[in-house]
């Protein structure tokens, strides 16, 4: 991380105000902090516990509608849990998923990358071929298999979604650092004498530093999306931890009588997807001159 | 073009071999680390520690693991792999069953995904060259964060339960009986010619296969729009440009044509994507295909299954990605070349 904070900092206040000018950035860390907040303060901020079972209050309609209660704002489900605690609960266990696995994701795909690209030759053969065969399988289905061997809980989750979705890194971070290792300044840098490890940590690693920060935003829209599956399948955690997935396999059942529970966790997914994409979408523009010459 | 095709099989099927190979040994590591025994499920209750020893022996369970790998490799070569633990059926049969209502799935969505970008690939085209493309980002990208399994519930919410006009659990009403010659519902009612039938078939497959295609469509829509734009820079495009033709003609017979090529290299990089959507879609509505076979696996610890579709669904992306792989040689005039 210090290399990446330092090569923030070089940029200076020149790049701060590119990367704020950016709605995209705004708008997807804007939505962004707000979950952060939520998860945070969920002790706080949210009306009920979010395991407590008020059974008089069962499928209570949100507060606006006909028999809905300001005791519990976006309704109860069919146990007669408040909907929004557990929106609210539930930002923590995604959050936690979705920045614990796009970290793990990171540090083990752009490290084999930078080798794999830098060195070249049989290290990067091998490398590459563990990608390719970890890439013919659908990823779903690894992350299943994965869960069905080492047992299920928020740990084996991160480590599940890590394991398979470091390719994604490596196959990306590899193409650029390929193309970056062939710059003069790499080879100046190693004519004066420069380590490998110096070259690659001070020259190479800066040049693919913005692509790495926007898969990393990417990455934590995936791994949200790869806990929702396994918790709505029943894989992913113990039933005293609320996650939205859950949320939703609860609600299957009520589907006919109580959209509402359904709809909450639904919005609160993709609106935190949505976040992460539109971050990482903006950081890619703002962050790639080439890109930004031809307004993508 | 034939003989470049069948280098581009064989090429892909001798690496293919040790790749299956490989995998299947990752996955059969990876099953034997699991933390219950998944034998206990087969002994009934008055079941001694002798009657657990014989069963153990006779499924092979009592060998070191490399010997069971290379026991479960050679029985799958001769096309046997195992039986289900939960179903007692040999995976095979539950696999072959299964396979076709997924295949058939995949296809409709990918229709279904190819009519829903091409023109909305154009459309984005378009609107960047009139640089009103904002809005038409946002959308893509707001597309883009709505996973399969979401696009399920909300199709089923819409048109099942707010404007309840289309079935959303099954392949096939109830009283209809599937003829099994193809497995291909769509298919075997069709040349049975029993249309009432097909159309409820259709019908079925209509909010799965939207459900997938509406999370794929996005992908496809950003490298279409990507490649037009480098389409847009070539030559020969002022040449059509100069000798008169219309923009939209331009449009649709030269620069397609062209931006078709890394369209088709992404769809087979991300099919796995829809065999990930498939397996919660299917298991949503209630379609009895792979991946719902394979949620019931996973979550009843059924070892022989699991490790059959794992091996199927790999065996199905090579596929894919040799398919893939022959197209582009096909479409691609460069390589045509001796």
């Amino acid at each position: 991380m210090s290399a990446l904070a330092a090569g923030a900092a070089e940029r200076g206040l020149l790049g701060a105000g590119r990367l704020l000018g950016q709605p995209r950035i705004l708008v997807g860390g804007g939505i962004l902090l707000l979950v952060a907040l939520a998860a945070l303060l969920a002790t706080w901020i949210a009306p009920h516990d979010p395991l407590e079972q008020d059974l008089l209050h069962m499928l209570s309609p949100p507060m606006w509608a006909d028999g809905g209660e300001a005791a519990f704002p976006l309704g109860t489900d069919s146990l007669g849990r408040c909907v929004l605690s557990r929106a609210i609960y539930g930002a923590r266990v995604a959050l936690i998923v979705g920045i614990m696995s796009a970290l793990g994701a990171m540090l083990i795909g752009s490290t084999l990358a930078l080798l794999g690209g830098y060195f070249g030759g049989r290290i990067d053969r091998a490398i590459g071929y563990v990608v390719d065969l970890w890439m013919s399988f659908p990823p779903v289905v690894l992350s299943l298999i994965l869960l069905v061997g080492v047992g299920t809980g928020v740990d084996k989750v991160i480590l599940a979604v890590v394991l398979v979705d470091w390719t994604r890194f490596c196959r990306v971070v590899r193409a650029d650092v390929l193309v970056t290792r062939r710059r003069d300044y790499v080879l100046a840098a190693r004519l004066i004498g420069f380590s490998h490890l110096r070259t690659l940590l001070t020259e190479v690693l800066p040049a693919v530093t913005p692509l790495i920060i926007t898969l990393f935003s990417i990455e934590m829209g995936v791994a949200i999306i790869v806990e929702a599956t396994l918790s709505f399948i029943g894989l992913s955690v113990p039933p005293d931890v609320t996650t939205w997935g859950q949320m939703l396999a609860d609600a299957r059942g009520d589907i006919q009588s109580a959209l509402w529970v359904m709809l909450v966790p639904v919005c609160a997914i993709i609106v935190t997807v949505l976040g992460c994409n539109l971050l990482g979408d903006g950081l890619r523009v703002a962050l790639d001159p080439r890109l930004r010459q031809r307004g993508e | 073009m034939f003989q470049l095709s069948l280098a581009i099989i064989v090429r892909r099927l001798a690496a293919a071999i040790p790749t299956l190979v490989l995998l299947s040994l990752v996955v059969f590591v990876v099953l034997r680390l699991l933390p219950v025994d998944p034998l206990a499920a087969l002994l009934p209750p008055s079941a001694t520690a002798e009657d657990a020893r014989a069963l153990r022996a006779q499924l092979g369970f009592d060998q070191p693991i490399p010997m069971q790998f290379l026991i479960w490799l050679w029985e799958a070569v001769r096309g046997n792999l195992g039986n289900s633990i939960n179903f007692h059926q040999p995976v095979t049969s539950l696999i072959g069953a299964a396979m076709p209502a997924t295949i058939e799935l995949a296809l409709v969505a990918l229709a279904i995904a190819l009519a829903i970008s091409v023109p909305g690939g154009a459309l984005a085209f378009v609107l960047h060259q009139r640089a009103r493309e904002t809005a038409a980002d946002l959308t893509v990208t707001l597309l883009q964060s709505i996973p399969s399994f979401l696009w399920a519930l909300l199709l089923i919410i819409v048109f099942g339960v707010l404007w309840p006009v289309l079935p959303f659990s099954g392949r096939v009403g109830q009283e209809v009986v599937l003829p099994g010659i193809t497995g291909f519902a769509l298919i075997d009612l069709l040349i049975t010619g029993r249309l009432r039938d097909w159309s409820s078939a259709l019908s079925h497959l209509l909010l799965p296969a939207l459900s997938l295609a509406l999370s794929f469509s996005p992908m496809v829509i950003r490298v279409l729009r990507s490649g037009l734009i480098d389409a847009a820079g070539e030559p020969y495009v002022e040449v059509a440009r100069l000798r008169g033709l219309s923009e939209t003609r331009i449009l649709w017979r030269h620069m397609l044509k062209n931006a078709v090529l890394p369209t088709i290299t992404m769809i087979g990089v991300q099919f796995g994507f829809l065999f990930s959507g498939a397996l919660l879609v299917e298991m949503i509505f209630g379609f009895p295909g792979v991946g719902n076979l394979m949620v019931q696996a996973v979550k009843g610890n059924d070892m022989p299954l699991i490790q059959g579709i794992a091996l199927l669904f790999c065996v199905l992306m090579l596929a894919i990605n040799t398919v893939v792989d022959v197209l582009y040689a096909l479409l691609n005039p460069r390589l045509r070349a001796p």
